[in-house]
């Protein structure tokens, strides 16, 4: 596998303020790479840096193995870009927005006719005649994805892709986003964890201009995601979540609310077995026992969660 | 090259499908057309303004001829049309960076030296398009309320003065790339006129440089004879220079 993005000590500083800081990065060519942090941790940055709308106060970054610093148009015709709120020619209809960014690329007439009439489709907007400037943002946001994709892209670069979208034209950018995997990579920065859940196989995950973490979804589940058990008792909570959280599998336990503990531990089948047991030596009435895997919200959480607050 | 192409294909279309194409072709016609009325009616205008104590006044209003026609045309496209120039074009990139429209280009094959040279160059000759058609209409104006309406001295001072107005939409191009407001790069735009005009009072400057066309241009129409030679190739060269530097300026600038 080869590098489709590399960055190495990416630094950006406006003023005092380090927009970011170090940053190491590698998505390997056809994967889906989910860039998670909340907002103002960096993502848009980054991308402004990768896509040559910015320079970087330090470091190297590499996009389709060129030199992002010095690449031209021959590395720009190999991408496609969705800014996080994209601008368009507002007296322009959909289709014609399409044709002219196509031709951009100088893509031939016949292909441009067939790739415009399907990511037309694709984004909702097949027979929509009026100008862009009377759209929605959901509308503008597909829209926005169309004409990323209309020079079929090595490599697709989206910043919040999904964040204007309702829940059904979330479901169908995430679901076009999926199908793309091996053909093209796509780096998609987003605060909605669920959504890289259901389609990324990598992951980083920034927090205020630095690089937390990068790693497969499972590799990072497995690595952060201590399994949880979740335990409800009717009283007595508060003396059975000490109990617990002296137990040697008990790595953390939350305090309890309304008789609800949750406990973070290292050895799930042993938790499972000695809490019915602590619960029955104190005579409590058990109304809960689950045990689950963590899922990334929690693994953001942890990582970024404490200072954050 | 090919990005060059469409990107100058849309800047030409959306002045067409857009706000453009009413208001600098729709002030300059209202001129051509209104110049060579009130050029031949200006004692009858005066006098009906001002009823018998403007007598005087009227009786040193001299005869107008169709140079006073054209002298008017020219008047109007130095200040109204040039003001309007400045105004217009102090968001001709700026007003991209701001809706988010550049992004979307830019991060295609279009570089932005391309982008820059494709506005500066399409809104040159839209601006060239719109003084003919002004200048066309004049002429013929003139013709039908003077009768006599020689050609030469008309273009020529029009031509003049197209120079200048090109020098201007270069100006405002590279006051657009390192002036984000549009309201704040036309200021600046009106001071450098200022200040161009100030500076023609200089022999040296009011003979040689692109400053002499703020004023030769009156003196074409008036049927004087002025040399805009050196004005002129000093302005055309001066206004490559100004896109160019335009160009480099946006290359260092972040989007």
């Amino acid at each position: 596998m080869t590098a489709a993005l590399e960055i190495r000590h990416l630094s950006k500083r406006y003023g005092d303020k380090r927009a970011l800081d170090h940053v190491d990065l590698t998505v390997e060519e056809g994967s889906i790479f989910g860039f998670l942090g909340a907002n103002g941790a960096g993502k848009t940055t980054t991308l402004r840096i990768l896509t040559g709308l910015a320079q970087p106060s330090h470091g190297t970054v590499r996009v389709l193995g060129h030199d992002v610093a010095g690449a031209g148009n021959d590395v720009r015709a190999e991408i496609g870009f969705l800014p996080d709120v994209p601008g368009f020619y507002e007296w322009m209809t959909a289709d014609e927005f399409l044709r002219f960014a196509g031709s951009l690329f100088g893509i031939p007439k016949r292909t441009l006719d067939e790739r415009v009439r399907v990511l037309l489709e694709l984004a909702g907007l097949t027979g929509v005649g009026t100008r862009i400037g009377g759209y929605s943002r959901g509308m503008k946001q597909r829209l926005g994805v169309a004409q990323a994709l209309i020079n079929a892209p090595k490599l697709l670069m989206l910043d919040e892709p999904t964040s204007a979208l309702d829940p059904m034209g979330r479901r169908d950018v995430l679901e076009m986003l999926a199908s793309l995997k091996g053909r093209t990579t796509v780096f998609f920065s987003t605060h909605i964890l669920s959504d890289v859940e259901r389609i990324c196989d990598t992951v980083a995950i920034l927090d205020q201009g630095r690089v937390m973490v990068q790693a497969p979804i499972d590799e990072l589940k497995a690595r952060y995601g201590a399994s949880k058990v979740i335990v409800e008792v009717e009283e007595g909570a508060e003396a059975l979540a000490a109990e617990i959280g002296a137990q040697p599998w008990a790595s953390a336990v939350e305090h309890p609310e309304n008789g609800t503990i949750e406990v973070t531990v290292s050895d799930t089948t042993a938790a499972k077995r000695a809490i019915p047991a602590l619960v029955a030596a104190r005579g409590l009435a058990l109304t809960r026992l689950e045990a689950g895997e963590m899922g990334l919200e929690e693994v953001f959480v942890e990582l970024v969660g404490g200072e954050q607050r | 090259m090919r990005g060059f192409a469409a990107f100058v294909r849309k800047e030409a279309v959306e002045i067409v499908r857009t706000w453009r194409i009413w208001v600098l072709p729709g002030l300059l016609l209202v001129f051509a057309l209104t110049g060579p009325v009130m050029a031949k009616y200006t004692r009858e205008i005066v006098g009906a303004a001002g009823g018998s104590q403007m007598a005087a006044v009227i009786a040193g209003i001299p005869i107008p001829t169709y140079l006073d026609a054209y002298a008017q045309w020219i008047k109007n496209l130095s200040q109204i049309a040039l003001f309007a120039i400045i105004i217009i074009y102090g968001g001709i990139v700026s007003s991209e960076n701001k809706s988010g429209t550049a992004i979307l280009v830019l991060t295609k094959p279009v570089s932005r030296s391309a982008f820059v040279v494709a506005k500066a160059l399409v809104h040159s000759a839209f601006l060239a398009l719109t003084v003919l058609l002004g200048t066309l209409l004049t002429w013929g104006g003139t013709s039908v309320m003077f009768g006599a309406a020689p050609a030469g001295p008309l273009f020529a001072a029009a031509g003049a003065w197209l120079v200048f107005g090109v020098l201007f939409v270069s100006v405002m191009t590279l006051l657009s790339v390192l002036v984000d407001s549009q309201a704040g790069a036309a200021g600046i735009g009106l001071g450098v006129y200022a200040l161009v005009s100030i500076s023609a009072i200089w022999e040296p400057v009011g003979t040689y440089s692109p400053a002499a066309l703020a004023g030769r241009p009156m003196a074409i129409a008036a049927g004087q004879s002025a040399d805009v030679t050196w004005p002129i190739a000093s302005a055309l060269m001066l206004s490559v220079a100004l896109v160019a530097m335009a160009a480099w300026a946006f290359r260092r600038k972040e989007l």
